[in-house]
C-alpha cells in the first residue's frame, strides 16, 4: 500500500480539483491550495515509501523513486508556469480542470514508471496520453491549440493501437502479461514473432517519445499547445517512458535490439537537429531540440550494463532542469514581448542581463558545453557508449550532432546579445517565474561545476 | 595556491564587474586592469618561486573534484607551461589597457575578457585532462562574444565560424580523451599518469585517438587545412582581442599537442611526424604567400600568423629527428615570440586604424616623416617578425629550422619551407615601403597623430621584450630546457 500512496494522494487531489471545478468554477485560491497539497503529499509519501512489489502489478525501487521525485519537481515547475501564463489569465479559465488533469497525468507518469504488467502499462500510458490531449486543447478559443490537440489525439490513438498489437503478440508468445517474462535471461522464443512484437511496441513508444521516424507530430503539437503544456510534454512523458525502458531494456542484447536502438538513436538526433536549424518559432525549435535530446538519451540504452542506464538517468535529470529552464526563459520573454518568434529574444541582453545570461546557460547546457549539467550528461553518455564494443560510430554521430545543435541554440544567444531590441524598455515578468528561472539556472550551473553529490546519488539508486 | 590565484583572479574580476553599474565605464576599466594586473603580479611571483633547473611539475595543487569519475582539480607548471603562463598574464594585462578605447557595452566587454583570461590560464596549468577540457571550452564563449559584439563589419560570421571550427575540433578531442581514459590501466584522467602509462598505448587504436586529439588542437593552432577561420576572426576582432587570439589562443593548440598528444601517445607521435612536417611546410609557405597577397595590413599580419605557427609546428616535428632539442626549444620559444611580436603588431595596426579608419596599405605612404615614433616601433617589430637577427623572431625561427633539418627523411619539405622566410621578408619589407616611405598621402595631412602615452604603455614592453629575447634568449631556453629534454627522451624512447 505504501508503494502506491503517492499515486493515491495525487489521484485524490486530482479528483477533488475536478469536482471543485464542477461546483465552484473559476476559483484560483483553492486550486492552488489543492495542487500544493497534492504535490507535497505525494513527495512526502514518496519519501517514506519502501521498495516493494504490489499485487505483481507495480514495483517500486530506488531508481523509480528517483525518477518519480524528478517528475514531481517537473510538475511543480510546470504548475508555476501555468499559474503565471498570460494565455490562461482570463475570465472562465477552467483552473480546476486544468490542474486536475495535470495531476491525473502525473499519476499516469508514476504508474508508467512502476508498471510490471503490460495491461497496467497500457492503462498508464493512455492515462498520460488522454490527459495530454485535453491539456493541449485546453484553450478552446485558440484554433492552433485545438488543431494540435486533434493531431495529437490521432497520432496518439494510432500509436496506442500499434502498441496494443505488439502487446497482444507478446502475450501470445509469453503466455503472460508480466513484463518480467521479457527479462528472463534465457529468452528462448521464436525470433521472427518476437522481433515483430517488439517492433510494434517500439514503434508505439517511438510515437509517444517522438523518436525519428515517428516524430512528425511533435513540432505541430508543441507549437500549438499552450507553452506550459508544451513544457510539460517535453519532459514529463519522456522521463516516464525512459523510466519504463530503464526496466525493460537492459535485456536488449538478448532480445537482439541493440543495432535497432543505435540506429533509432542516431537517426533521431540527426533528424531533430537538422530540422531545428530552420526554425524561427522558439517552441518549434525547442520541439525539434527535444527530439534530438531524446536521441542522445537513447544512446545510453544502447550501451551495455548499468553504465548506460546511469548515463540515461544523469542526462535525463539534467535535461529536465535545462529544458524546463529554457521554457521558463521562453515564458519570461513571452510575458514581455507577446511573441513566440526568436525575434522576441532580440536585445534581451540590454533589457535584462540576468535573464539573458540564464537563458544562455540553458542553451550552452543543451549544446553540451562545460561547465553545465548538460555536459556532465553528455560526458556520461559518451563514456557509456565508448565502453561498449562496436558503438564508436554512434559516439561520433552524437559528437557531430552537438556541433550542429550549436547553430540553432545559439541563434537565440545571438538574438539576445548581438541584436538590438525595438523595445528598449526593461522587461518585467512575474516573480514566481523568476524563482523558477533561478532554481533551474542554479541547478544547471551548480550541478555542472560540482556534480559529485548528484553522481553519487545516481550511483546509489542504480548500483 | 598561486596558480589558483592566477587562474581565478580574472574570473573574480569578471564577477565583480558584473555587479558594477554599466554607466561607470571608468570604474569598470579600473577594476578590469586591477584584476588583470593582480594576476600578472601573482604570475611573476610564481615565476620567482619556480626552479628552472627542475623538470618536475612545480607549484602543484591537487584536490578531489569529481571523485565518482576520478577527476581532480590538479594544477601545476613546468618548463613548458611557465613561459606561456607569463605570456598570458602579460598579454592579458596589456590587452585590457589597450581596450580602454572601447566605448560600447564596456561592462560586458570586460566581463567576457576576464573570463577569457581564466579559460586560457586554466588550459596552461591543468594537469587533469578533464579539467583541461573544461578550461579549453571555457575560452570558446567569451571569444565568440568578443568577436561577435565588438568586431568589424563581418563580425557575426567570423564569430560563428570561429565557434563552429573550435567546437567541432573539441568534441572529437573529448571523444579522444574518453577513449584514452578507457584505455588506461588503472583508469585515470591525470595527464602525468597517462604519460607514465604511454608505453602501453600501442597500435592502430591509438593512432585514431591521436588523430581525434589532433583535430582539436590543429583547429586552434591553426594547422592547414583547419586554418580558414583565423584570418577572418583576426580581421573582424577588435584590436585587443586579436592580440589575445594571436598571442595566446593559438598557443593553446601547440601546447595541447606537446602536453597531451606528444607526451601520452609517443608511438602515434613518431608515426605522425613525417605528416606534421608536410603540414608545417604548407602552413609556412601557403601562409606566407597568402599574406603577400593582402592589401589589408591586419589580414597580412593574420596570415603571417599561419606562417609563423608553421615554424612552430616544424620545430615540434623535429622531436624525432637528430636535432630534437633545438627544434623543440625553438618551437616553444616561437610560441612566446610570436605572441609578443604579433601581439604588438596587432596593437600597432590598431593604433593607425583608430585614427584613419582604414587598414589598406594603398591608403598610406610616407608616414615615416610624420609619425617617427610609430614608424620606428613598427619597423622594429616587423623586422622581428620577418626574422632579423638580433630580434626575438630570428632565434626561434633559426632553432625551428635547425631542428627541422635534423629530420633526414623529410629534408625536401624542410628545405622548401625556407621559401617561406624569403616570402615573409618580401611582404613585410614591402609593407614598410608602402606605408612609411614614399610620398605622403595628402589626405591625412593634420589627421594623424603619433602614438599616445597609453598606446606606448601597451606596446613598449613588448618591444623591449622582443629586443631582450633577441639578444639574450638563453634565460628563457634554460627555463624550459629540463622539461623539454625529458619530453624528447619520453617520445623517442631514448
Amino acid at each position: 500500500m505504501n508503494a502506491i500512496l503517492p499515486e493515491l494522494i495525487l489521484a485524490a487531489a486530482a479528483l477533488t480539483l475536478l469536482l471543485l471545478e464542477a461546483f465552484r468554477p473559476g476559483r484560483k485560491i483553492p486550486v492552488y491550495f489543492l495542487i500544493v497539497l497534492g504535490l507535497a503529499g505525494a513527495a512526502w509519501a514518496l519519501g517514506r515509501s519502501v521498495d516493494a512489489c504490489v499485487w505483481d502489478f507495480l514495483a517500486l525501487d530506488a531508481s523509480t523513486r528517483y525518477l518519480k521525485a524528478l517528475a514531481l519537481v517537473a510538475v511543480a515547475l510546470v504548475s508555476v508556469y501555468s499559474a503565471t501564463f498570460p494565455g490562461f489569465q482570463r475570465e472562465g479559465f477552467p483552473w480546476g480542470t486544468y490542474f486536475g488533469l495535470l495531476l491525473l497525468s502525473t499519476v499516469g507518469l508514476f504508474l508508467m514508471m512502476s508498471a510490471k504488467d503490460l495491461l497496467l502499462l497500457l492503462v498508464a500510458i493512455e492515462l498520460v496520453s488522454v490527459t495530454s490531449f485535453v491539456l493541449t486543447g485546453i484553450v478552446r478559443e485558440d484554433r492552433r491549440s485545438s488543431e494540435a490537440a486533434i493531431k495529437y489525439f490521432l497520432v496518439g490513438a494510432f500509436s496506442a493501437g500499434l502498441m496494443i498489437y505488439g502487446f497482444s503478440i507478446l502475450y501470445g508468445l509469453l503466455g503472460t502479461t508480466r513484463i518480467d517474462a521479457l527479462l528472463a535471461p534465457t529468452v528462448d522464443l521464436p525470433a521472427l514473432p518476437l522481433t515483430g512484437a517488439l517492433f510494434f511496441v517500439l514503434a508505439g513508444f517511438g510515437f509517444k517519445l517522438a523518436l525519428a521516424p515517428f516524430h512528425m507530430w511533435a513540432p505541430d503539437v508543441y507549437e500549438g499547445a499552450p507553452t506550459p503544456v508544451t513544457a510539460y510534454l517535453s519532459v514529463g512523458p519522456k522521463a516516464a517512458a525512459f523510466g519504463l525502458l530503464l526496466h525493460v531494456l537492459p535485456n536488449h542484447g538478448a532480445l537482439r535490439l541493440t543495432p535497432l536502438l543505435a540506429a533509432i538513436s542516431a537517426l533521431t538526433m540527426t533528424v531533430g537537429n537538422l530540422a531545428a536549424l530552420r526554425q524561427t518559432n522558439v517552441k518549434r525549435l525547442l520541439a525539434y531540440s527535444s527530439v534530438a535530446q531524446m536521441g542522445y538519451v537513447l544512446m545510453g540504452f544502447t550501451a551495455a550494463g548499468n553504465n548506460g542506464a546511469r548515463a540515461v538517468l544523469i542526462y535525463l535529470s539534467g535535461y529536465v532542469f535545462m529544458n524546463l529552464g529554457a521554457f521558463a526563459s521562453v515564458l519570461a520573454m513571452n510575458q514581455a514581448s507577446q511573441t513566440e518568434s526568436i525575434d522576441g529574444f532580440k536585445g534581451l541582453a540590454q533589457r535584462s542581463m540576468p535573464l539573458a545570461l540564464t537563458t544562455m546557460f540553458f542553451m550552452l547546457s543543451l549544446t553540451g558545453i562545460p561547465p553545465f549539467v548538460g555536459f556532465i550528461g553528455k560526458f556520461s553518455l559518451f563514456s557509456a557508449v565508448l565502453q561498449s564494443t562496436g558503438l564508436v560510430w554512434l559516439a561520433v554521430v552524437a559528437a557531430v550532432n552537438s556541433v550542429i545543435s550549436f547553430a540553432y541554440y545559439f541563434s537565440i544567444v545571438r538574438a539576445m546579445f548581438f541584436e538590438t531590441s525595438d523595445r528598449p524598455a526593461p522587461l518585467s515578468f512575474s516573480p514566481a517565474l523568476a524563482g523558477c528561472l533561478a532554481l533551474t539556472g542554479v541547478v544547471t550551473v551548480a550541478v555542472g561545476i560540482f556534480p559529485n553529490t548528484f553522481l553519487l546519488l545516481v550511483q546509489k539508486v542504480l548500483p | 595556491m598561486s596558480l589558483t590565484l592566477i587562474t581565478f583572479l580574472p574570473l573574480i574580476g569578471s564577477a565583480v564587474i558584473l555587479l558594477l553599474p554599466k554607466e561607470k565605464k571608468g570604474l569598470i576599466r579600473a577594476f578590469a586592469t586591477a584584476f588583470a594586473g593582480a594576476a600578472f603580479l601573482v604570475s611573476i611571483h610564481a615565476y620567482l618561486n619556480y626552479n628552472g633547473g627542475n623538470a618536475e611539475m612545480q607549484l602543484v595543487e591537487r584536490h578531489a573534484w569529481i571523485p565518482v569519475f576520478d577527476i581532480h582539480y590538479y594544477l601545476g607548471v613546468d618548463g613548458l607551461s611557465m613561459p606561456l603562463v607569463l605570456l598570458t598574464t602579460l598579454l592579458s594585462l596589456i590587452s585590457v589597457i589597450a581596450s580602454y578605447g572601447i566605448e560600447n557595452r564596456v561592462k560586458e566587454y570586460f566581463f567576457w575578457f576576464l573570463m577569457l583570461e581564466t579559460g586560457m590560464m586554466g588550459v596552461f596549468v591543468s594537469l587533469d585532462i578533464f579539467l583541461f577540457y573544461v578550461f579549453w571550452e571555457l575560452t570558446l564563449v567569451p571569444m565568440y562574444f568578443l568577436i561577435g559584439v565588438w568586431g568589424g563589419p563581418k563580425k557575426e560570421y567570423a564569430a560563428v565560424k570561429f565557434f563552429l571550427y573550435t567546437l567541432a575540433g573539441s568534441v572529437f578531442m573529448l571523444l579522444g580523451i574518453l577513449a584514452l581514459y578507457f584505455s588506461s590501466e588503472p583508469r585515470t584522467f591525470d595527464l602525468l599518469q597517462l604519460a607514465q602509462q604511454s608505453s602501453k598505448f600501442m597500435g592502430v587504436r591509438f593512432i585514431w585517438i591521436f588523430l581525434a586529439l589532433y583535430v582539436g588542437f590543429a583547429v586552434k593552432v591553426p594547422a592547414f587545412p583547419f586554418h580558414t577561420w583565423l584570418p577572418l576572426a583576426h580581421v573582424e576582432a577588435p584590436t585587443a582581442v586579436s592580440v589575445i587570439l594571436a598571442g595566446v589562443l593559438l598557443k593553446m593548440g601547440t601546447y595541447g599537442l606537446l602536453r597531451v598528444s606528444f607526451a601520452i601517445l609517443p608511438e602515434a607521435t613518431r608515426w605522425f611526424m613525417p605528416i606534421l612536417i608536410v603540414i608545417a611546410f604548407i602552413n609556412i609557405v601557403y601562409g606566407a604567400f597568402c599574406a603577400m597577397n593582402q592589401r589589408d595590413i591586419k589580414r597580412m599580419v593574420a596570415y603571417s600568423s599561419v606562417n609563423h605557427m608553421g615554424y612552430c609546428l616544424l620545430g615540434m616535428a623535429a622531436i624525432t629527428g637528430s636535432n630534437a632539442s633545438a627544434g623543440l626549444s625553438g618551437a616553444v620559444l616561437q610560441m612566446v615570440n610570436h605572441g609578443i611580436i604579433t601581439g604588438s603588431l596587432f596593437l600597432l595596426v590598431g593604433v593607425i586604424y583608430d585614427q584613419a579608419h582604414t587598414r589598406n596599405i594603398d591608403d598610406f605612404g610616407g608616414l615615416g616623416a610624420k609619425l617617427p615614433v610609430y614608424t620606428g616601433i613598427m619597423t622594429v617589430q616587423v623586422m622581428a617578425s620577418l626574422g632579423l637577427p638580433g630580434l626575438a623572431g630570428f632565434v626561434s625561427e633559426f632553432l625551428c629550422f635547425l631542428g627541422g633539418f635534423g629530420q633526414r627523411a623529410s629534408l625536401l619539405w624542410v628545405s622548401l619551407s625556407v621559401i617561406g622566410i624569403v616570402v615573409t621578408a618580401a611582404f613585410f619589407l614591402k609593407l614598410i615601403k608602402d606605408v612609411f616611405l614614399g610620398p605622403f598621402n595628402a589626405k591625412w595631412e593634420g589627421h594623424l597623430k603619433d602614438m599616445s602615452a597609453r598606446e606606448l604603455v601597451t606596446v613598449v614592453p613588448l618591444v623591449v621584450l622582443t629586443i631582450f629575447l633577441g639578444v639574450y634568449p638563453t634565460g628563457l631556453i634554460q627555463l624550459m630546457d629540463a622539461t623539454l629534454t625529458n619530453l624528447i627522451r619520453h617520445v623517442t624512447g631514448g
